[in-house]
């Protein structure tokens, strides 16, 4: 009888200590998902995406959420840390609502940043929004901002 | 034979009724002021608006305008020269008598013992005056009564006129069976026709007979004959049975009952159907008259409509209604009176196209309707939601040059909206009212209200209204600076 116990207080040990191991490796418990770095999954993970003036030496300049139309152009940047296979993302550009362009971009592994521009017309000023989608269609993030005088 | 019977299709059962009413309420007062002088005025009324109307038809504008003052004055005349009459009226029945009674004689007054009195007085010489009053009221003509409210007999009526008494001078008047007045004086006749054998107490007979409607019995104090005035008129009378049919007949007790019920049943019958003719005659000069047409603007109103749907566009706010009717029914139509209203119970999401027929307008009797413009209305209708939209600044103005805004937080960053389905569907952000950046020269905090397009959308119950909203704000050199600084530290 005793026998008995001990064999089944070692086997619960056993099987709290498996799972204590496996919430702490759990996305939950994770801090990298919180700060978009890479994971080693095999999902597709943006890292960044800002809207910005310029894109120089494959950076963004300027990032903001306000830009004057004397600037001439606005561009979207996204940079992701992993991606599994070659990929293709969408920039949807929205202006007040209503969509106005769609910029088709290609992705290569394991990690890829790509960017798409507008050039800025006096009737482009009001409240903009772009989605970032993945091939399928589904929205990794939205950024807003404003074309302003 | 056909517009005959487009014509009856055109009587409504309102006009049926409005007819009825008016003819009983014309019949009600022929029975209850027949044989006053209030009746011959309301007849003589009736045939001045009778001749108005005709001067009207043959465009006769001084005589119908004449006429038309005349009538309008004369319900006004009629209530102040007749008070007496129509309170005797109003006042000796009840509110069924006056609805749908018959007057009867209810007290019966003793004509043998009256007849039997009179021919008393008649054989001894003893001057005579008895008043047998009928509808009208004799108060305000006769003068200085003694009440006295005493059974009719034949010895009181001789010891009222024998001569040793104070009032034998003065008239009895008899109501009923008890003599009500003693000692009454009478108004005087002026006629230059009355005999000459006749004195003051037959002309004081005939005063009353040409101002009521009562009946006098004069018995002479010289010869002992007896006379009997009444309607303006006074006769001798040779003998008692004449008297006693005389007396009947005023009391509205005819000798054979049976043919006095039947005449009085036929006299009956022709009051109504006369007052069921001239009503309906008054009704066809009024709603059957010349045809007038009026053209009124009236607002739709929307009636059962799903309260889970709201209406969000109408093609039109109000409709014209081209209304015909008689020229007096059109001047007097009011625009509450006519109502169109249209049942969104059928009604979908969506454009609704409804036709404006007969059914959705209500009009006041005796107008019809010609035309409606427009005849048809598109009511586009939305189902209301709830929706959770992100909130995004809207910034207007210039930001100075060497700033650049690098970064917002909005604080709620989500709104739920209510508003129709059809329109929240088409919205995927909801935007702040314009915030200036011409005076932006760092970071800080404003608070700024939703800007709800279209104006329908309303903020859910227990969302925030308004929305805080943390900006930052760096100068550009140093943002290139800071930028860089990270790139070199990026692997």
């Amino acid at each position: 009888m005793r026998q008995m116990k001990k064999r089944y207080g070692f086997f619960i040990q056993i099987v709290l200590l498996l799972g204590g191991i496996s919430f702490l490796a759990s996305p939950v418990f994770s801090q990298e998902k919180k700060d978009m770095s890479p994971l080693p999954t095999e999902k597709l993970t943006l890292s960044r995406a800002v809207m910005c003036e310029a894109i120089k030496d494959f950076k963004p300049e300027n990032a903001a959420v306000v830009f004057s139309i004397t600037i001439g152009k606005v561009s979207c940047f996204t940079s992701f840390d992993f991606v599994p296979e070659q990929t293709f993302i969408y920039h949807k550009w929205f202006h007040k609502d209503k969509p106005s362009t769609e910029k088709r971009l290609t992705l290569q592994s394991p990690s890829w940043a790509s960017y798409s521009s507008i050039q800025l017309r006096e009737t482009d000023k009001g409240p903009w929004r772009v989605e970032i989608c993945d091939q399928e269609g589904n929205r990794l993030h939205t950024l807003r901002f404003s074309i302003t005088d | 034979m056909k517009m005959f019977m487009s014509f009856l299709a055109s009587i409504r059962w309102q006009d049926i009724v409005d007819i009825l009413l008016n003819s009983y309420i014309l019949f009600r007062l022929y029975v209850l002021f027949r044989g006053t002088y209030v009746f011959r005025v309301l007849t003589g009324i009736a045939i001045l608006w009778i001749i108005q109307r005709t001067a009207v038809f043959f465009g006769l504008i001084l005589t119908s305008w004449a006429m038309q003052g005349i009538t309008a004055v004369a319900a006004l005349i009629i209530i102040i020269v007749f008070r007496n009459e129509i309170r005797s009226v109003l006042q000796a029945k009840n509110l069924k008598a006056i609805l749908w009674g018959f007057p009867t004689t209810t007290t019966l007054t003793p004509i043998e013992i009256i007849v039997e009195s009179v021919g008393a007085l008649s054989r001894r010489k003893i001057g005579a005056l008895i008043v047998f009053p009928a509808k009208e009221d004799l108060q305000d003509i006769t003068q200085s009564g003694i009440p006295w409210r005493g059974l009719v007999s034949k010895e009181m009526i001789m010891s009222i006129f024998w001569p040793d008494n104070p009032v034998h001078d003065g008239a009895a008047v008899i109501q009923g069976d008890r003599i009500i007045d003693v000692g009454v004086i009478l108004p005087l006749s002026y006629s230059d026709e009355l005999p000459s054998q006749y004195g003051t107490r037959h002309r004081a007979a005939l005063g009353l007979a040409e101002t009521t409607d009562a009946l006098v019995i004069a018995v002479s104090e010289e010869t002992g004959k007896v006379a009997v005035a009444k309607n303006a008129n006074i006769s001798a009378l040779d003998k008692n049975t004449h008297l006693v049919s005389i007396l009947r007949e005023h009391m509205g007790m005819k000798e054979e009952k049976g043919e006095s019920l039947k005449k009085e049943k036929f006299t009956i019958g022709i009051a109504a159907l006369v007052s069921i003719l001239f009503v309906t005659a008054i009704w066809f000069s009024f709603s059957k008259g010349l045809d007038s047409m009026i053209t009124l603007e009236i607002p739709v109103e929307y009636t059962k409509r799903n309260p889970e749907m709201e209406i969000v566009d109408t093609s039109i706010d109000a409709v014209s209604l081209h209304l015909a009717g008689s020229g007096t029914l059109i001047k007097s139509i009011r625009p509450e009176q006519v109502q169109v209203r249209l049942d969104l119970e059928k009604a979908v999401v969506g454009e609704n196209i409804f036709s404006i027929t007969q059914d959705n307008i209500t009009l006041p009797p005796g107008i019809f309707l010609k035309k409606v413009t427009p005849p048809v209305v598109e009511v586009t209708l939305d189902k209301t939601i709830k929706k959770k939209l992100p909130v995004q600044v809207d910034w207007v103005g210039r930001l100075p040059e060497n700033f650049i805004l690098s970064d917002i937080t909005i604080d709620p960053g989500t709104i739920e909206v209510v508003g129709g389905k059809r329109i929240l569907q088409n919205i995927s952000t909801i935007y702040t009212e314009k915030i200036q950046l011409d005076n932006i020269k760092a970071s800080g905090l404003t608070t700024v209200s939703l800007a709800l397009n279209p104006a329908s959308l309303k903020i859910a119950p227990g969302s925030k209204d308004k929305i805080k909203v943390n900006y930052v704000a760096k100068e550009r050199s140093q943002e290139t600076q800071i930028h860089k600084k990270t790139d070199k530290l990026t692997p």
